[in-house]
């Protein structure tokens, strides 16, 4: 069988297994053992596009190249992560008797279904078939959202799904359209829909229709990146969701997301010039970090604070794309692996700190929290200061990046609202950050916190803490290759 | 003869589309979507055949299957098992409601002069209508309160996407098709757990009460 599919396969095969009852040690192994298989899959997967292959299958429905090789590797490596963490995450609660049997059953099963979707977002090459990908995931952690099953899960789970699949329903729209502009020009069948070749008979499609489906198609991928105005099911389902699977919403969903805005500015850029969506992913990035700035100084939650933050980042790497020149495109893109690398410690050490108090609101959590979970407290630290865009940590050099093509460049404003922006963002995160982990500890009668125990789930954050520093100094070389090539791809030089 | 039998059935999906817009019984409102999506369905078909291009028929039936009978049959169940059967007063009273879906409408339809012709020279009333029901489908889901009656609003507006894909292309490549045909189903099925489990949770469906989390 074909790698692609083995890739898909055997994540969906680890989501059946943990699906079903069983006992929880086999649960537990089947979900880290298929979830590092898949990740050696995808990492498999790249290997071959790097060797000068492109691996293709199905008409070339699915298709990896430069860009899916990237999201691809990004994703994988999060599932797993995610997997190892999972696995604590719910021997923890175990401990503290919280879990039935079919809130063991759903997370075993859909964090796996999850990462599927994940990986068959970024390996679609045909617009048809990403629609029904992105529609998945949506679908895949919807259940994900009410796991805790609390009055406010259910209401973020609905808004969740509202606003995702109306957004759904605008990118299906914006995908008819642009079918309906390259009528004439697109044979009939499967391929028709194929992202490479629309972009080949992009230049003699109809603008009108074209512009209304690239808007259409844009707003309603954005939902899914949560692009502001469209950011609103967010932080409610960062709070609500459990962390491993909000790890998966955070990197996978968002790069998977990105790649979908990616693939429709491309046809855009083909047909129409690269002015028009550079243009409106610009201002959408832009709108998304000034939104994230008064909701992160005015926070009370833990994790709707890393939301926003979230939305900071999918703005940064939009307005990298929107500046329209090359450079700009390569500091999104090492900015969407620099965030995959960084964001999931934010996560885990929050978590961590969220399930200790059993809340995360800061309320709850109570300040000095580095005398109760001094690891946990250190690497949130550590972590605040990595996505912060702090020296000398990866995610800087990537906004420097973007910041330079931005002032060398027409939008020399734009850039710089941009960069007051990012500098807010980091006084309001450090402050808020610093609030929890050292500020005045909570009155002595209130409820001790469980003690943090050294478990596979803090061991998980602390590696990817190790790898989130060390890629600042070092990126192995296949690494830097794919985001080369996916510059390549979104620079229009495939 | 076919322009005619065409432009029938839209303007017919367009009339359910405001009647859906009038009405508080949530039962009611169901079968006019029932019999909106059986119009698409007639739109489909009746292409089908003044075409002869075999694979809308399959499109045609599904979407009657489907969406005409499938899924009114399960909100209808949902329904029944929740007992609640009226919207209460919308956020905005039905004669406001109904002028303002009127001014979509107009705008629709100028929206869509500036569409290519379609082959079959009826595209820019399809495509309209498809327009004015998208942005009906819109006023619905912000002006109404039942978690029902947002359902339905999306599901209009899928409707108003899928009259775009049939009268302006084509017809979508079959595969696709029925993939997002299995996610509609999969996408209702999955709203109509979480109304259940919510209206479980709160004693009623009423969108308005989730209104918690802010900030």
């Amino acid at each position: 069988m074909d790698l692609l599919l083995w890739t898909l396969t055997v994540p969906l095969l680890t989501a059946g297994v943990g699906g079903l009852g069983g006992p929880r040690a086999v649960k537990e192994l089947t979900m880290v053992g298929g979830l590092a298989l898949t990740f050696g899959l995808c990492l498999a997967v790249a290997g071959q596009f790097l060797a000068g292959s492109t691996p293709a299958t199905f008409d070339d429905a699915l298709r990896v190249d430069g860009l899916s090789a990237l999201v691809l590797v990004l994703c994988g490596f999060v599932g797993l992560l995610s997997g190892c963490y999972g696995v604590g995450y719910l021997r923890r609660n175990e401990r503290r008797g919280l879990v039935t049997p079919r809130q063991r059953r759903e997370f075993y099963g859909l964090i796996p279904a999850y990462v599927f979707a994940m990986l068959f977002v970024a390996m679609s090459n045909n617009l048809g078939v990403l629609w029904i990908a992105v529609e998945l995931t949506t679908l895949a952690s919807v259940f994900l959202i009410t796991f805790h099953n609390r009055d406010t899960s259910l209401e973020a789970a609905w808004k969740f799904l509202m606003l995702g699949s109306l957004g759904l329903a605008f990118a299906l729209l914006g995908t008819v359209l642009l079918f309906a502009a390259g009528q004439g020009a697109l044979e009939e069948g499967m391929s028709a829909l194929n992202w490479t070749r629309l972009v080949e008979v992009a230049p003699g499609m109809h603008p009108f229709t074209l512009r209304l489906g690239v808007v259409f198609a844009l707003i309603g991928y954005g939902t899914k990146a949560g692009l502001a105005p469209m950011h609103t099911w967010k932080p409610d389902a960062y709070r609500e969701a459990p962390s491993p699977a909000v790890v998966l919403m955070a990197v996978g969903m968002l790069n998977g997301a990105m790649y979908c805005i990616l693939r429709i500015h491309l046809v855009s850029t083909a047909a129409l010039g690269p002015d028009f969506s550079a243009g409106l992913l610009l201002t959408l990035g832009l709108l998304s970090v000034l939104v994230a700035v008064p909701f992160i100084l005015i926070q009370w939650n833990l994790k709707r604070l890393l939301a926003y933050s979230s939305i900071e980042h999918v703005g940064i790497m939009a307005v990298g794309v929107g500046l329209g020149v090359e450079a700009g495109v390569f500091g999104a893109l090492l900015h969407m692996t620099y965030h995959s690398l960084a964001k999931p410690v934010a996560l885990f050490s929050a978590g961590t700190l969220a399930q200790l108090h059993s809340s995360s609101d800061f309320g709850e959590i109570g300040g000095g929290t580095l005398g109760r979970a001094p690891v946990s407290s250190a690497l949130l630290v550590l972590s605040a200061v990595i996505i912060t865009g702090s020296p000398p940590f990866g995610l800087f050099f990537s906004e420097m990046i973007i910041l330079r093509a931005g002032f060398a460049g027409t939008h020399a404003i734009a850039t710089s609202v941009f960069l007051a922006a990012l500098v807010a963002l980091f006084c309001g995160i450090a402050f808020q950050i610093g609030r929890v982990v050292a500020g005045p500890p909570p009155a002595p009668g209130t409820k001790a916190p469980d003690p943090e125990r050294f478990d596979i789930a803090l061991a998980t954050a602390s590696v990817a803490a190790v790898l989130a520093v060390v890629s600042a100094f070092y990126l192995p070389g296949p690494l830097v290759a794919l985001i080369r090539a996916a510059t390549a791809v979104v620079w229009g030089r495939p | 003869m076919t322009a005619n039998v065409l432009i029938l059935c839209a303007a017919g999906m367009l009339v359910t589309a405001y009647l859906m817009v009038g009405q508080k019984a949530l039962f009611t409102t169901i079968r006019l979507y029932g019999l909106q999506s059986f119009l698409l369905g007639l739109v489909a078909a009746t292409i089908a055949i003044a075409e002869s291009r075999h694979e809308l028929f399959i499109t045609a039936a599904l979407t009657v299957v489907l969406k005409a009978i499938l899924i009114p049959w399960f909100l209808m169940r949902t329904v029944d098992r929740i007992g609640i059967h009226r919207e209460v007063e919308p956020f905005l009273n039905v004669p406001a409601s109904l002028l303002i879906c009127l001014g979509l409408t107009v705008v629709g339809y100028r929206v869509s002069t500036a569409f290519q012709e379609g082959a079959r020279g009826v595209g820019h009333h399809l495509i309209g209508v498809a327009l004015s029901l998208l942005l009906i489908g819109l006023f619905m889901m912000v002006s109404r309160k039942k978690a029902i009656t947002q359902i339905l609003a999306l599901l209009t507006v899928e409707n108003a996407v899928f009259l775009v894909a049939v009268g302006v292309t084509s017809g979508m490549p079959l595969i696709v098709e029925l993939g997002i045909s299995f996610d509609v189903i999969l996408a209702v099925l999955v709203l109509g757990v979480l109304v259940q489990r919510i209206v479980g949770r709160f004693e009623s469906m009423d969108i308005s009460r989730l209104s918690k989390l802010k900030g």
